[in-house]
């Protein structure tokens, strides 16, 4: 069939809202803003998980710390699971797991600009939870109707998990907003730190062409502002209720349309971050990222070796 | 096994696009594809799948037949890795605010309004 008519038939498939698995046939920038994507997601997975890391010994109580390591694996699992989706969409371009890893390592992939950043109280595990991961689901919420049917499907999955991310992190907020001066204080202090960066997660007002295209195909089904929208209305409300303020002057929603209004993040600033990895930690969490892959290598090269041994042996 | 024997192939069935393929059951083919038209034919006789999986017996390993692996359990309390570990909807209502459910976030990202 002529790449052409291919084409057409798939943006039909796309338009009618059927759902395209790995082994259909897909137009190269599919899979390309696909791979961007999900490769991206994943290693935010993995990435996301050092911040809180930093807090599982530290943490209050043993409740505290079991709930953040259940956490953390979480995060690791998710990070699994969502890198096997990029591989089978890489497979075209023979590159596997070890590439998709070591490309955080080499600066071709990003990772999420809130996992660049300092986490230097306990308020700050606690909001990471509350904001961090309530700004992922609702952009994880939105990727559930995805036209990509095995993202769609691992979505559920996650987004159940990060259920339990969600109300572990409100409790966490809950319990320093119900305590002492000092701790409504630490509290204030990290909410205040998150905010801008929170602005920034949603990407820019003006999405970029490719943020489009996955729009025209599907693969996400709201703009970043609307989305930045949903969660200014979720979480203005709630974080104001705990009597903390927001440090943005200009923040207010229009009684008419509804729309809120917000103080822009140094984009720029951020850009630089992520782009660049120059943020307060980004350096010291690719090391440990660079720790993990690199020098347990053989590790992994050890039990490959070993796994065909005894495969082997049992044919 | 009697080299003779007809292979067993495990069933799985994908109810649709969304949902993951579940394990149904097992049948004899001499071949994968003559293994998929029998599992139509065992299976599928009355619902529609979107997909149907067959994969050889073989190739499966179980970890209640592996004494090394472990099995997941719930005997120890796993409360703190659950939503329903939090009851955070009091607190909140101190606070003169309502307590939110991942299902209610999920509902409010299938409409595009505030």
């Amino acid at each position: 069939m002529e790449d052409a008519q291919r084409f057409h038939d798939f943006m039909q498939r796309i338009e009618a809202g059927e759902k395209i698995e790995s082994t259909d046939w897909m137009p190269k920038e599919y899979r390309d803003l696909l791979i961007k994507q999900i490769h991206m997601h994943g290693i935010s997975e993995i990435m996301g998980a050092y911040p809180e890391k930093e807090w599982v010994t530290k943490a209050p109580t043993i409740r505290r710390k079991l709930a953040l390591n259940a956490k953390v694996q979480d995060e690791i699992g998710h990070g699994q699971m969502l890198l096997r989706l990029a591989e089978d969409l890489s497979r075209p371009y023979g590159r596997g797991r070890e590439e998709l890893m070591d490309d955080v390592l080499d600066g071709r992939v990003k990772f999420h600009n809130v996992f660049h950043l300092e986490a230097p109280t306990w308020a700050d595990a606690g909001v990471i939870g509350f904001m961090v991961d309530g700004g992922a689901i609702i952009t994880q919420a939105m990727l559930l109707e995805s036209s990509y049917a095995p993202y769609a499907r691992m979505l559920k999955r996650i987004v159940a998990e990060e259920s339990f991310h969600m109300q572990h992190g409100e409790s966490v907020v809950l319990a320093l907003a119900e305590g002492t001066e000092a701790q409504r204080r630490m509290l204030q202090d990290a909410i205040a730190r998150w905010w801008p960066a929170m602005m920034y997660f949603f990407g820019p007002r003006e999405m970029g062409p490719s943020s489009k295209k996955m729009m025209e195909y599907k693969i996400r089904t709201m703009t970043n502002e609307q989305l930045r929208q949903k969660f200014i209305n979720r979480y203005v409300p709630r974080i104001r209720a705990l009597g903390m303020v927001i440090p943005d002057p200009n923040l207010y929603q229009d009684p008419d349309d509804h729309v809120w209004h917000y103080t822009d993040p140094d984009w720029n600033w951020f850009n630089e971050v992520v782009h660049h990895n120059t943020g307060p930690m980004s350096q010291a969490r690719l090391a440990l990222r660079r720790q993990a892959h690199t020098e347990q290598r053989w590790v992994r090269e050890a039990a490959f070796q070993a796994g065909q041994v005894l495969q082997n042996q049992g044919a | 096994m009697n080299p003779q024997e007809i292979p067993v192939y495990e069933v799985f069935v994908q109810a649709d696009a969304l949902s993951f393929p579940t394990h149904v059951g097992s049948l004899r083919a001499a071949s994968p594809a003559f293994a998929l038209q029998l599992a139509k034919e065992t299976f599928c006789r009355r619902e529609d799948a979107h997909d149907v999986w067959v994969v050889p017996s073989q190739a499966i390993s179980r970890a209640r037949r592996d004494a090394t692996a472990a099995l997941p359990t719930t005997t120890s309390d796993k409360r703190y890795r659950l939503p329903s570990g939090y009851d955070n909807a009091p607190h909140w209502k101190r606070f003169k605010a309502q307590a939110m459910t991942i299902e209610e976030v999920a509902a409010d990202m299938r409409t595009k309004g505030r």
